[in-house]
């Protein structure tokens, strides 16, 4: 592909979702519906509930590997980006799911992935996106991996603190204690792991889409910069803090969701300029 | 059995807040048990006081109200108001008491289900009765027969399958606040035997260390070597604290140890690691508003419970064939107490009744001595012991009958007839008549 072609870029823009990525969105719902069947109480339909979220895994990856067929990198365009951060996220939880049972991380990441996909392929693209140089699809495909191992971490956090409510309110008969996937200790530590992972990984991606915006002599008043700055300042308090105070745990978990609803929001304000512009 | 009562408050009907005011240590047992026998009309009595149950089984005086006299000496001891525990006391008596007593001994009433520790605190408890002189003969024979059957349901019925004790509550806990137990530290504060054993279970689970402390050191040590623990002094709590991951607090001590100032700078100083405190003291060790602390989980004997809840279920149909050993149990140990109850008035009878005949064949002998009687002599004389032995027998129930209002002597006369198998001519009439019309009706209709 000649980036410098324009109709070419317009053409790849436009690239229409493929025939897997509906399938995909169906297999999404439904892997949200047969979880919330398994956390109603329904123990046996896990093994369904875990088959349909493989199966939407694999229908999205045929979708972006139809795309990538005709040209469209994940790390083309924002867009192509947020179509990815969900099929990490999935990738993630079908990986945690083969030693842990997180129902309740499941119903979080489910829909959140169909609402990512469907965001990133049936919004309207707006104009045409500016060329992409090497430095922006290296600066997307590095925010879209750090900001899904935080979404992961996040899913991690959110299900820490449903099962720390349950204990401390002694709420025993509770979803998040009776299907409790994993053990507090586990949850703090696997979700300080990825952001272990995943700060360095977006701190680089921060760095470079810095150089990329001066570079292109873009203004620095979007509303996305600073949003983007506190997801870093967010998970950047909670390492040191860790590190030097031993901050962990609930506090630990409030910070990540934290961060990470910053990091959601910088992706929306994006989508909502394209949208508008 | 009629006299027998239980008077007390359980983990039912008192939540921990009521149940540790009623509490006794173990040294104020013998004590009470002596006052209540001495003071009140309680001929026999035992006094069990754990975390989940304080009770006083006994056998009433005569005429008295023991069950009552109990309640208000419980609450008299205590320093509390009696009106504000009297709706969380319960009372049983007769038949209802002995299914109570068998039914604590089987583990039927306890807040685990099927759990054993219940059995030895009894037993304890009954031993206790016995040093201080208060265990009587109804008792015993109660208790004995309560501990057999609480052996019969645990051989006959599934109920103690499974893991449902405090200890393995506890572990359950654990497992939802920690990976696993291994590499974990154990910290016991008091040296009571239920930590003792949470500690042990905790131990067999992965545990890697058990730490005892208690403020006598000499108890920390034997216990420390039952558990194969490390005893460390008490000074040191607070350091202890910072090291543990899993603290068993049974002290018996009245106020609060496990303050929320206390754990403010121990939470800072483990830098935040989770750390679970099961307080199973009554009084409580821990103040509640530790468990609001970030990393704090703490658990006391009553949130033990509500865990539990989720495996009673398991354990109800055991229970339920259990209750019914329960029940003929009691039933059976009713009806023995009954019989043993009516043998000293067999004996009496027989005694009266032998002295009566003796008495008069004495005087006919003294006669016959005295000077030789014809043959219609000797008949007459006998005749007249007889009818003497008689009228003298007769005498008693006679005067009583006679003497008996309306309804006392129908009852009287009811059980005369029962006794001497008898059929009064007046009452025989009507049941012969009646009994006599339907006979004839198959004949007539036959005829017909």
């Amino acid at each position: 592909v000649n980036p410098s072609d324009t109709s070419e870029r317009v053409r790849l823009l436009s690239v229409a979702p493929s025939p897997a990525f509906w399938v995909a969105v169906v297999l999404y719902g439904a892997a949200a519906a047969a979880l919330l069947v398994v956390l109603a109480g329904k123990a046996k339909a896990r093994p369904v509930a875990l088959a349909l979220v493989g199966a939407a895994f694999a229908a999205h990856g045929v979708d972006i590997g139809w795309r990538g067929t005709l040209g469209v990198h994940p790390a083309q365009s924002v867009r192509e980006a947020i179509g990815f951060l969900a099929f990490i996220l999935t990738g993630g939880y079908l990986l945690a799911s083969v030693r842990y049972r997180l129902t309740l991380g499941g119903v979080v990441v489910m829909p959140l992935s169909v609402i990512l996909l469907v965001l990133a392929r049936l919004t309207p693209a707006g104009q045409a996106q500016e060329d992409l140089s090497a430095l922006g699809r290296v600066h997307i495909s590095l925010a879209t991996i750090g900001v899904g191992i935080f979404a992961l971490a996040s899913a991690l956090s959110a299900i820490y603190l449903a099962e720390d409510r349950a204990l401390k309110k002694k709420k025993f008969d509770a979803i998040a204690f009776k299907d409790r996937g994993a053990p507090l200790e586990s949850l703090d530590r696997l979700a300080h792991r990825l952001i272990w992972v995943g700060f360095p990984i977006f701190t680089i991606s921060l760095v470079l889409g810095a150089v990329w915006v001066s570079k292109l002599g873009a203004s620095l008043d979007r509303l996305e910069y600073p949003l983007a700055a506190v997801t870093w300042l967010a998970f950047a308090t909670l390492l040191v803090a860790r590190q030097v105070y031993g901050w962990r745990g609930r506090r630990a978990a409030v910070l990540t969701l934290e961060g990470f609803a910053s990091a959601l929001a910088v992706l929306i304000i994006y989508l909502v300029r394209r949208m508008v512009e | 059995v009629s006299e027998l009562f239980v008077v007390g408050m359980s983990w039912r009907t008192a939540p921990v807040a009521v149940r540790e005011k009623l509490a006794f240590r173990e040294e104020e047992v013998p004590v009470a048990l002596s006052a209540m026998t001495a003071k009140l009309p309680v001929a026999e009595a035992l006094l069990i006081s754990t975390c989940n149950r304080v009770e006083v089984y006994g056998v009433s005086k005569p005429g008295g109200d023991a069950a009552s006299a109990v309640r208000a000496f419980l609450a008299e001891q205590r320093g509390v108001k009696p009106s504000d525990v009297a709706e969380h006391i319960y009372e049983h008596r007769g038949s209802a008491a002995v299914r109570h007593v068998f039914s604590v001994a089987s583990s039927l009433d306890s807040l685990v289900v099927g759990e054993a520790q219940i059995l030895g605190q009894l037993k304890e408890a009954y031993s206790v009765a016995d040093a201080a002189g208060t265990k009587g003969s109804v008792l015993s024979r109660c208790l004995e027969r309560a501990f057999g059957v609480a052996k019969r349901v645990r051989t006959e019925t599934t109920i103690a399958r499974g893991a449902a004790n405090v200890s393995s509550v506890a572990v359950e806990l654990a497992g939802v606040v920690f990976k696993d137990l291994a590499g974990k530290n154990v910290l016991v504060i008091g040296a009571g035997k239920m930590s003792a054993l949470a500690a042990r279970h905790l131990y067999a689970s992965g545990a890697q260390k058990i730490v005892v402390t208690n403020r006598s050191p000499e108890k920390a040590r034997a216990l420390a070597e039952e558990i194969e623990g490390d005893a460390k002094p008490w000074e040191d709590l607070q350091g202890l604290l910072v090291d543990a991951d899993v603290v068993i607090s049974s002290t018996g001590a009245r106020e609060p140890i496990l303050t929320k100032a206390l754990f403010k700078k121990v939470m800072k100083a483990r830098r935040w690691r989770n750390v679970m405190v099961i307080d199973i003291a009554v009084p409580r060790d821990a103040e509640a508003a530790i468990g609001e602390l970030d990393g704090v989980y703490l658990f006391n004997i009553d949130d033990l419970d509500k865990v539990k809840q989720a495996n009673l279920a398991e354990r109800a149909k055991a229970a339920e064939h259990a209750a019914k050993i329960v029940e003929h149990e009691a039933g059976q140990f009713e009806h023995w107490m009954r019989t043993q109850g009516v043998v000293p008035t067999i004996r009496a009878l027989r005694e009266r009744f032998v002295q009566v005949a003796d008495a008069e064949m004495q005087k006919a002998f003294d006669q016959l001595a005295r000077k030789e009687l014809t043959r219609d002599q000797q008949r007459e004389l006998m005749q007249r012991v007889v009818q003497l032995v008689v009228n003298k027998l007769l005498h008693q129930p006679t005067t009583v009958l006679r003497g008996a209002d309306r309804g006392e002597a129908a009852v009287l006369a009811n059980a005369v007839c029962e006794l001497f198998g008898l059929m009064p001519d007046e009452e025989a009439q009507e049941p012969v008549a009646e009994a006599a019309a339907p006979e004839q009706s198959p004949e007539r209709k036959a005829q017909a």
